[in-house]
């Protein structure tokens, strides 16, 4: 399996939890499907270069999340139980993205009241539907 | 497969004190990086792990017990300086190690020589330093070690090169093997090592788990209406390491709890605040030349 997550060791942010959003996002999309193997933790370290207690540590954080399970000696699969856990991964990566957007705008000394406009133009334009 | 304890270790050269009270511990299948700056320990740290050098004062211990000649059998050791001669080829020093070492593998030894492109009809005398160290690293790796100590394993080599020789410290963590590496190339430790220590003048001055350090350390800035700040209550937080104040802007360098200390700056009046993230590079540098990230004013703890 061709190494479908990135890591960047130089970023601030630790490795395993650049890894638990990249899986969650990866689980959200459907990239992986229900069901699915991941590599195993050693194959990932290889690929990605990057400790195998890391990938270890992401693995667990991941099972604890329920986005995961490992079955001893077969390996690591995308937990089959429904659309209700890929929701929640999804919206995982969602809180943070927005989280970060909303911090970022009121550091630029943007008032809620403006922030609020951004986010009534933003909708409108990506859920045209809904209007 | 052995965890290393390295219990208040000291070691002087006269009145110098090469290595100063270093405690450390390096778990089963750790890769452990040892940062610092030149001349701070790490050689002699290595040393006396190794029984190269007798430790002034303290121990070091492999799963509870002093270092033994059976152990040199599941070692490799790495050295700064090649300890190859010069006069012999390639070939040669791997029927050294064969003759050396019961675990050598042939089989993966040429595997790692064809990995580096060497030639084992080269003699040393006419190696380039990168090649040196490819040798080297063939040498440590072709026992199946279950301990590594690596004293700069990539000197001299190139980009495709040094990440193979960090991706064959994963391969051997992964199976088990605990490995303990000196590094100028923070880059390196970042990827390939789950524990760090850094040492400045002998002393161990930061140490933790890599993500664990990256999660915990922060700056904290915020911009406020004047420059008058009320720090009192800062000063005496514990979790701020360091206030630098440069005119309106605040930056606080923290250990912990990043989110609550910038809610604590706007609670304060800040009209911006945000948070940034340190890599181990900022990190490093922040814990052995506190003062170079220069500010108007600065207020170590």
């Amino acid at each position: 399996m061709p190494a479908i997550f990135t890591v960047d060791p130089r970023s601030g942010v630790p490795i395993y939890l650049q890894l638990i959003e990249q899986v969650k996002r990866s689980v959200a999309l459907g990239v992986l499907a229900p069901g699915e193997q991941l590599p195993t933790v050693k194959q990932l370290a290889v690929d990605l270069t990057v400790n195998p207690n890391t990938v270890a540590r992401a693995y667990r954080d991941l099972e604890h999340d329920a986005v995961i399970e490992t079955a001893p000696g077969r390996g690591s699969f995308v937990r089959a139980d429904g659309v209700a856990k890929q929701t929640r991964a999804a919206t995982d990566v969602a809180v943070e993205a927005v989280t970060q957007a909303v911090r970022e705008a009121k550091s630029l000394g943007l008032p809620a009241a403006s922030v609020r406009e951004l986010f009534e133009s933003a909708l409108t334009r990506w859920f045209p539907e809904e209007k | 497969m052995s965890t290393i304890s390295i219990e208040r270790l000291s070691k002087s050269y006269g009145n110098f004190m090469a290595v100063d009270d270093v405690t450390i511990e390096i778990p089963t299948g750790s890769v452990f990086g040892l940062l610092g700056p030149n001349g701070a320990g790490k050689t002699t740290t290595f040393k006396c792990l190794l029984g190269l050098a007798r430790a002034t004062s303290g121990e070091v211990r492999f799963d509870g017990k002093p270092l033994t000649p059976d152990l040199f059998e599941s070692i490799s050791y790495v050295p700064e300086r090649s300890v190859l001669y010069e006069w012999m080829n390639g070939a040669e020093h791997l029927e050294m190690q064969r003759r050396t070492f019961k675990r050598y593998d042939a089989a993966r030894a040429k595997q790692l020589m064809d990995l580096f492109s060497l030639d084992s009809r080269k003699r040393v005398r006419a190696m380039s330093k990168g090649m040196r160290t490819a040798l080297a690293i063939v040498m440590a790796f072709a026992i199946h070690p279950e301990t590594l100590v690596l004293d700069e394993p990539t000197s001299g080599l190139d980009p495709v090169n040094q990440r193979a020789v960090l991706n064959l410290m994963i391969e051997s963590a992964a199976q088990g093997a605990t490995i303990i590496l000196s590094s100028h190339q923070i880059g390196q430790v970042e990827r390939a090592a789950d524990h760090l220590a850094v040492l400045q003048n002998g002393r161990v001055i930061l140490a933790g788990a890599v993500d664990d350090l990256k999660s915990d350390r922060k700056i904290v800035e915020g911009i406020f209406p004047s420059e008058t700040i009320a720090l009192d209550g800062l000063r005496r937080d514990s979790r701020i390491e360091r206030i630098d104040q440069s005119g309106r802007i605040l930056r606080l360098t923290v250990t912990a709890d990043g989110g609550g200390l910038a809610e604590t700056l706007s609670t304060m009046g800040a009209q911006s605040v945000r948070i940034v993230d340190l890599n181990l590079e900022d990190i490093f540098l922040n814990a052995v030349a506190p003062g170079s990230q220069t500010a108007d004013v600065v207020e170590a703890r």
